[in-house]
């Protein structure tokens, strides 16, 4: 069950005023009351014990002052009632065996009182002895006092208790009804304008502050409202930078996708363009045959015309001859650039992603060869010593032909480059070589393209995957053909990874059956997994 | 309290002589004991009167008068009742001994009903109260000089 403040305070009033009241009512009344009795009593003591004294002093030395003073003074008390002198006498039997003492009034003031020497105090009297002893008489003092006095008082703190208590009781209702005015009235307020901040309404404000912790607490009230409105403020205009940063973000985003598909395509269509290059390369061959026994056949059918004209028959027949195996050397050449084309088509066509079971040696080789070629293409005095050996069992595997033969293409690239600058930059007897080996281990085939080029410093190894990363010179590389090998070898649940001289070959590997033809010297070694199936 | 008293009995059936010697011996203690009993009255000069009957001075020495005729309040001054003159004085006016006469006066007091003696343990000092206090009255037992004291005829008598 929920109290509300209010009903505390007035809970809190009521119990301290019923306290108060039961204090003043009952408790002071009666203290005071008791208090009032004992002083009583003991001012009636030392008035019997005054009078006693002065009795005394009058039988042994005949001074009568002390007892006519006390005497007066009892005389005019209002409340005496009666003072007596009461007379002890030792009685003994007729034996001497025992005695007793007799006690006897014998005297009383004012006479018309009787009092027995046994009296005791009872609610309207209060009795009280004080003996004395003298040589001539042995006796007591006993001294009556009513309690009208006492009653009187008792009744006069009781009806100013009564009073007290009413005035404290009015007071308290008074002090509760504004406590609560005063601080529930605020709370409660303040509660009200809290929930109504809670629900989003930053317009509240707390009202009729008080110059207390109240007060304090309204105006910190309002002041946090006015800080929750202007933060908001700041947080809606941070949002909209904010979103507006994000749009601005999103956009640089699809830029930088675009760009990276740009790059990707550059990529490729550099990529494309080294294969291109290799395949005009191979193109030009036949094509120079073509020409050539074009313009051979030419010239002889010009002589085979001169020779008919002549009616040289046996030597235009000749000519014929030699024109009809001119065009079947033509036919030959020609088809083979037509299968030079055809296979640039293959390897222009996109990757259409699909699987297929491929011969990884023949692609290896084809790719070896065009990337050779398109080195060469762009630098006529490159030449290289390649030499494979390729695993006959491995058969064909599933792979995505376009997609492995460009990671082919990409590694034989980078390893003719690294021939081609260590051949620009070496003197003497360099050999620029390159080993291309498959080996098939279970279920998993191996390629390992090898260079003797300078190698791959130890501190980049780890980065020659990463996207952009190049060490060609500016507008030589876009630094993707790695790490979008790395990306194709791992669609294929391959492995992709690259030993120097100082790197560590991965666990998996399996180097039972490398070739050990280039352990000696600088060089890299990059090693291609892929599983069969 | 046994209350004393001396009783005196004259045989009345003795002889001749022996009733004249009896009465000589009486009269010789007689006259002793009035010798050793005379007893005088001294007043205050101010406003005591000058003579009194001796019912008058026993009555005020017993406190039943306890004003004079001017209003002054009397004020008694006795010897203590351990002296000669004390108990000369309580028994010849109170016939009463020293302690029934402390009782006597405790009575009255504690009942409001007169003011004590003052009982002094020297004549001088008697004396000089008498002679203070307007009103006092005292006994003593043989006259004195003094300027500020009058002498109170007892039943026209100086001493009694």
């Amino acid at each position: 069950m929920q109290i509300n403040l209010k009903t505390k305070i007035w809970f809190t009033i009521c119990f301290i005023v019923l306290m108060f009241s039961f204090f003043t009512l009952f408790y002071f009344p009666n203290q005071q009351g008791k208090l009032l009795i004992n002083d009583y009593n003991k001012e009636i003591q030392n008035l019997a014990n005054t009078v006693a004294l002065g009795v005394k002093i009058a039988i042994t030395e005949q001074n009568f002052e002390g007892v006519q003073t006390a005497i007066e003074f009892v005389k005019d008390d209002p409340r005496l009632q009666f003072v007596s002198m009461i007379q002890y006498d030792t009685v003994w039997k007729s034996d001497h065996s025992n005695y007793k003492i007799n006690k006897t009034i014998f005297k009383t003031f004012p006479e018309n009182q009787h009092p027995s020497p046994e009296t005791t105090s009872n609610d309207s009297i209060i009795v009280k002895e004080a003996p004395f002893k003298t040589d001539m008489m042995t006796g007591a003092i006993m001294l009556g006092f009513n309690t009208k006095e006492i009653v009187e008082s008792k009744e006069k703190i009781k009806i100013a208790s009564i009073i007290v208590s009413s005035i404290i009781f009015f007071i308290g209702i008074f002090i509760g009804f504004v406590l609560a005015r005063n601080i529930s009235v605020p709370v409660l307020a303040l509660r009200d304008a809290a929930n109504r901040v809670g629900e989003g309404d930053l317009n509240q404000k707390v009202k009729h502050m008080s110059n207390d912790e109240i007060g304090e607490l309204g105006k910190a009230f309002n002041k946090m409202v006015d800080d929750l409105s202007k933060t908001r403020k700041e947080l809606n205009e941070k949002n909209l930078q904010l979103s507006s940063t994000i749009t601005k973000l999103n956009n640089t985003l699809d830029e930088l996708k675009n760009t990276h598909l740009q790059l990707i395509q550059s990529e490729k269509m550099a990529s494309l363009g080294e294969l291109t290059a290799g395949i005009a390369h191979e193109i030009q061959n036949p094509l120079n045959f073509v020409n050539n026994f074009s313009e051979v056949n030419t010239e002889l059918i010009a002589e085979m015309k001169q020779e008919i004209d002549n009616e040289n028959y046996e030597e235009a027949k000749k000519i014929a001859n030699e024109i009809t195996d001119n065009e079947t050397k033509i036919n030959h050449h020609g088809k083979r650039a037509d299968a030079i084309v055809k296979n640039m088509l293959q390897h222009s066509r996109k990757s259409t992603g699909q699987k297929q079971l491929t011969n990884i040696n023949v692609l290896a080789s084809e790719y070896l060869r065009l990337s050779y070629q398109g080195l060469r293409a762009k630098d006529i005095g490159f030449n290289a010593t390649i030499q494979t050996i390729f695993d006959g069992s491995i058969g064909n595997i599933n792979i995505v032909p376009q997609d492995i033969g460009r990671v082919f293409l990409n590694v034989f690239n980078n390893a003719f480059y690294a021939l081609n600058e260590k051949r620009k930059t070496t003197t003497g007897n360099y050999q620029p070589t390159v080993l291309v080996q498959t080996k098939k281990t279970g279920e998993i085939v191996e390629i390992r393209i090898k260079d003797n080029g300078n190698g791959i410093p130890e501190k980049i190894l780890e980065k020659i995957f990463q996207p952009f990363f190049t060490t060609k010179p500016t507008g030589e590389g876009t630094g993707l053909g790695l790490s979008l090998s790395y990306d194709i070898v791992k669609a294929h649940r391959g492995e992709i990874y690259v030993e120097s001289k100082e790197s560590q070959p991965p666990a998996q590997s399996d180097h039972s059956d490398r070739d050990d033809r280039f352990e000696q010297g600088e060089g890299s070694v990059f090693i291609i997994q892929l599983p069969v199936t | 309290m046994k209350k004393q008293t001396h009783k005196y009995k004259i045989p009345v059936l003795l002889s001749g002589k022996v009733f004249l010697l009896v009465v000589c011996m009486l009269l010789v203690s007689m006259v002793s004991k009035s010798q050793q009993s005379t007893l005088v009255a001294i007043g205050n000069s101010s406003d005591v009167p000058n003579d009194l009957a001796l019912s008058e001075l026993k009555s005020i020495l017993m406190g039943e008068k306890q004003r004079w005729k001017n209003g002054d309040r009397i004020l008694i001054a006795l010897m203590k009742t351990n002296t000669p003159l004390g108990k000369t004085t309580s028994s010849k006016i109170y016939d009463m001994t020293g302690d029934e006469l402390n009782k006597f006066w405790l009575a009255l007091v504690f009942q409001g009903k007169a003011q004590a003696p003052k009982f002094f343990s020297s004549t001088e000092e008697l004396k000089n109260f008498v002679a203070q206090n307007r009103g006092a009255i005292g006994i003593l037992d043989k006259p004195i000089t003094d300027s500020e004291i009058k002498f109170i005829r007892i039943d026209g008598q100086q001493s009694f």
